[in-house]
């Protein structure tokens, strides 16, 4: 089986995240980059498959600027066979543009499957895969919390409010991956050296036009500090009254 | 020539020719390890095998058990020369030294012989009694390993009655060859004046050749004995590693670069020939693991273990690896603790290996790195060195880990700390102090005397910030001038390395070192024994030189010479219990600094010491990565050392280390104690004036 995971590079989430002057982006000095979280479990879903059949192949691809092979070699140093660097100046906000460049290189690669994070840390959209599914016209399915593929057909679990759906597909189809399906994998010294000598195909990304653009960013406010409103019984009409009257939840 | 003599000769030739095939073999497996240099300094090492190996300094560190061995020890090398007196006369007829000797030292080493007979009974009489009575929790082992030990014991026994009866009876035959100082040997002999000439004679000769071929028995026992450390063990010391006090801790270096599938050892050939070595020197005698703080409160890691079940498994894999057919019996030192997991591998030889089959992953993650096992050694074995290769093998070549410390890791290449915490964050414990950052001082054209190192514990966590803030306040009350790195400062990846990553290690490393000679750091100060041990001793092999102080060897300085303002309290008591860092005291042999510290600083403090104390003292539990990993088996180390200083009745704990305060804060939070845990520099922070 050939399996694509569509992966991203995005901002380490432990950050504190600062703007820049022109009140456009992230200051990005200082700001450490990594895969994002749900694309590794994406990358770990599609190790675990080619092992368990024994045979296959697991192709990395990432949209950006050079910046992006880091990552595309650390999903290699887990154990994905190759990668492809779609090149672009910049990782575009729209999710479209991202998709229909995914969506051209995926259409001659003959998957069987195209695996992505449910949705990025960075932007949160969750539109890329289920663009690049349109674009492909073939199945979708997101937010998986378990995934099965057995001759030619593929199920999975999504988790809904309160409840699951179990859903079949054939292939090829898209999965976007939820958190909890697998705890990805610590790359070993082994898989690092591995890894350098992996091929790391880079091309120019045929990108849509973007139709997105950041207009300006804005640091949430800072939560106000915490208020005593008294001690003891005597607190609690004062408390039930500041609840109702200020913060309004009852 | 006699036919005795004949017979005799031809029974060395034979008992000889068997030794040394084994012992052939044996340095023949030995070759399967890997190649590493110890023929250095070999003055310094002869003088560590007078002091370690004939003096049995090691050994005397039980008094006890100790002194049996030493007496059993010693008596080995008097007795000897006795032994090659017998075995001359086995070739020719009649030999004595009093022939060859000049008479009062003949007398000397006749006297000596009787005299060490006695000893050494009297110790082997000990021995049987401390194993068959007594019951040793340290001695505990298979039944093999018992049967081995009463074996050694009885044949050291027969040795010394065959050779006290031997003599007894030759005094009979030939009064003229067996002189006064004998004692013995007459004192046995007064029974059996009556015995007729011819009877006494071959009650000698019996008593002889039962002598000699006990020696010879006893010989060719060794190889299949951990007995064999009679031979080994001398070597093995003076093969040991001696360098100098931190250096001796450093870990391995690694070639990362190395055109290598495998990274550390799972097996005997990814070990050295002298981790192999250490194997064969290994006596069971159990003192490695009696101190180890994991096993000591119940883990299964077992440091005894480690070095017994290497030689086992080299025993399995040397015939193999060296194509050796003569491995006959099968019996030949194979003997331990027995192998751990051979059902998930398969059964037989081939499918075996050292990790897995007979070590496995739990134990190497149970140790704390506190070196107490490499301390207590008598013969100057490295089990920690075997430990740390084989945590290397599972994180670099097959990345097996507790699954809690993938965070660590994780935070130290995304925010270059062992936790989660903004590297923007790291200075903020300086706001308003007043302290400058390297980068200030370099934009400003100057440097300063010292760099506070202040690490990621004191940079981040809330009890430790305050050791760092008091170790600041008194550098400034002394008018040092230093500086910070503030935000430049990121974890040296000493944790990573302990943790088995190295790559991980050498990248945060080789990163800081860049950092230290962008600032041309020459001196390094440091409240941490974790970060003063690894840039000082460990950055060397990646080519950072410093000098690297501690907080209590600095303070101790500055005490020393009366420059910290300090205000006397008249009339107050105060008994403080210190607790030794393992990193500080067995890893730098810092013991008395911040003791001399506490006093300095607080003349009316008592120092109370407990029980395990000094190169003796119990780790708190949070060495060798063992600060990320959960303590799911056994007793808590920190509950069980925080017990201990309790116990004192101190009304301080004392602490030169942040881990050491993290596990004894929380050691006696859990005992619902309010006795307060400082560090030394907090105490004499509060003493300023």
């Amino acid at each position: 089986m050939k399996i694509a995971v569509c992966i991203k590079r995005t901002p380490d989430s432990e950050t504190r995240f600062r703007i820049n002057s022109a009140g456009s982006a992230i200051d990005e000095s200082g700001v450490k980059f990594d895969m994002d979280d749900f694309a590794s479990y994406a990358v770990e879903v599609a190790l675990q498959m080619k092992e368990k059949a024994g045979s296959g192949e697991v192709v990395v691809i990432a949209v950006g600027p050079d910046s992006v092979q880091e990552t595309l070699r650390k999903a290699m140093s887990m154990g994905a066979d190759r990668a492809v660097q779609l090149k672009a100046d910049a990782i575009p906000f729209d999710g479209l543009a991202v998709a229909k460049a995914l969506a051209a290189e995926l259409k001659s690669g003959g998957f069987d499957l195209a695996l992505f994070g449910k949705h990025a840390f960075d932007t949160s959209e969750a539109v890329v895969g289920t663009a690049t599914a349109e674009l492909l016209d073939i199945a979708c399915v997101t937010a998986a919390s378990k995934l099965e593929i057995a001759n030619g057909k593929g199920s999975a679990r999504r988790e809904l409010e309160g409840a699951a759906e179990m859903v079949e597909f054939s292939l090829p189809a898209v999965v976007t991956i939820d958190e909890g399906i697998a705890r990805p994998r610590y790359p070993s010294l082994k898989g690092i050296m591995a890894a350098k000598k992996k091929p790391l195909e880079s091309k120019p990304a045929q990108l849509g036009a973007s139709r997105v653009t950041v207009k300006g960013m804005a640091l949430p406010p800072d939560r106000p500090a915490g208020r005593i409103v008294g001690e003891g019984t005597a607190a609690v009409a004062e408390l039930v009254r500041l609840l109702q009257t200020e913060a309004k939840v009852l | 020539m006699s036919a005795q003599n004949v017979v005799f000769l031809f029974v060395l030739t034979l008992a000889a020719g068997i030794f040394s095939l084994n012992v052939q073999r044996l340095v023949s497996y030995l070759r399967i390890g890997l190649p590493e240099n110890r023929t250095d300094n070999p003055g310094w090492r002869f003088l560590n095998v007078l002091r370690i190996g004939i003096a049995q300094t090691k050994i005397l560190r039980e008094p006890v058990a100790g002194l049996m061995h030493a007496t059993i020890f010693w008596g080995f090398i008097v007795l000897t020369a006795g032994t090659v007196e017998i075995f001359v006369q086995g070739a020719w007829n009649g030999f004595s030294y009093e022939r060859v000797l000049w008479h009062p030292f003949y007398v000397v080493y006749a006297a000596s012989q009787d005299t060490f007979a006695i000893f050494v009974l009297a110790a082997v009489a000990f021995a049987f009694y401390r194993r068959l009575v007594v019951h040793p929790k340290r001695l505990e082992g298979d039944d093999i390993e018992h049967l081995d030990a009463y074996i050694i014991l009885g044949l050291i026994a027969g040795l010394m009655v065959t050779l006290l009866f031997a003599n007894a009876f030759l005094s009979i035959i030939q009064p003229d060859a067996v002189g006064p100082e004998k004692f013995i040997a007459h004192a046995l002999a007064a029974p059996f004046q009556g015995l007729s000439p011819h009877a006494a004679r071959g009650a000698q000769l019996v008593f002889w050749w039962a002598h000699v071929l006990l020696v010879l028995i006893f010989l060719n026992y060794l190889p299949y004995s951990k007995h064999l450390h009679v031979v080994t063990s001398l070597i093995n010391v003076y093969f040991s590693n001696t360098s100098w006090r931190g250096e001796r801790a450093v870990m391995r270096p690694m070639d990362l670069e190395a055109d290598t599938e495998t990274f550390g050892a799972s097996d005997v050939e990814q070990l050295t020939w002298k981790n192999l070595l250490d194997g064969y020197s290994c006596t069971e005698c159990g003192r490695c693991t009696a101190a180890c703080p994991a096993n000591i409160t119940g883990k299964v890691l077992s440091p005894r273990k480690i070095v017994v079940n290497t030689r086992q498994r080299l025993m399995e894999r040397g015939p193999i690896a060296t194509g050796d057919t003569m491995a006959f019996f099968g019996l030949d030192l194979a003997h331990g603790e027995g192998k751990d997991a051979t059902a998930s591998l398969g059964d037989g030889p081939a499918a075996h290996r050292l990790l897995d089959t007979y070590i496995t992953e739990e134990e190497l993650w149970a140790c704390t790195s506190c070196r107490a096992c490499v301390q207590e050694c008598p013969v100057s074995i490295d089990q920690l060195d075997i430990i740390n290769q084989m945590r290397r093998n599972l994180v670099l070549t097959e990345s097996r880990f507790p699954a809690e410390i993938q965070p660590a890791f994780e935070a130290l290449e995304r925010n270059g700390a062992p936790w989660a915490f903004d590297a923007a964050d790291r200075g903020r414990w300086a706001d308003g102090l007043g302290i400058s950052t390297m980068a200030d001082l370099a934009a400003r054209g100057e440097r300063p005397d010292a760099l506070f190192w202040v690490g990621c514990m004191g940079s981040f966590d809330d009890r430790a910030k305050k050791i760092t803030v008091a170790f600041a306040r008194i550098l400034q009350a002394c008018g040092i001038r230093f500086a910070i790195l503030g935000q430049e400062e990121h974890c040296h990846g000493d944790p990573a390395r302990r943790m088995g990553n190295e790559y991980l290690y050498q990248m945060l490393a080789r990163d800081t070192i860049e950092t230290l000679n962008r600032y041309s750091v020459t001196t390094v100060v440091t409240a941490c024994p974790h970060c003063f041990h690894q840039i000082g001793n460990e950055f060397p092999q990646l080519g950072g030189q410093y000098e690297v102080i501690h907080h209590s060897t600095y303070i101790e300085r500055l005490l020393q010479q009366e420059l910290v303002p300090l205000r006397t309290d008249e009339g107050r008591r105060l008994t403080v219990a210190y607790h030794d860092s393992c990193y500080l005291g067995r890893y730098n042999d810092i013991y008395d600094a911040p003791r001399e510290t506490l006093r300095r600083a607080l003349p009316v403090v008592t120092l109370v010491e407990p029980p395990r104390s000094r190169d003796r003292g119990l780790c708190c539990g949070a060495g060798g990565g063992r600060m990320w990993m959960e303590e799911r088996q056994g007793k808590r180390i920190n509950i069980e050392r925080t017990e201990e200083l309790l116990a004192t009745g101190a009304d301080t704990i004392a602490v030169a280390c942040p881990f050491c305060m993290t596990m004894m804060s929380d050691g006696v939070k859990a005992k619902e104690s309010s006795v307060p845990v400082l560090d030394i520099a907090e105490v004499v922070a509060g003493q300023l004036s």
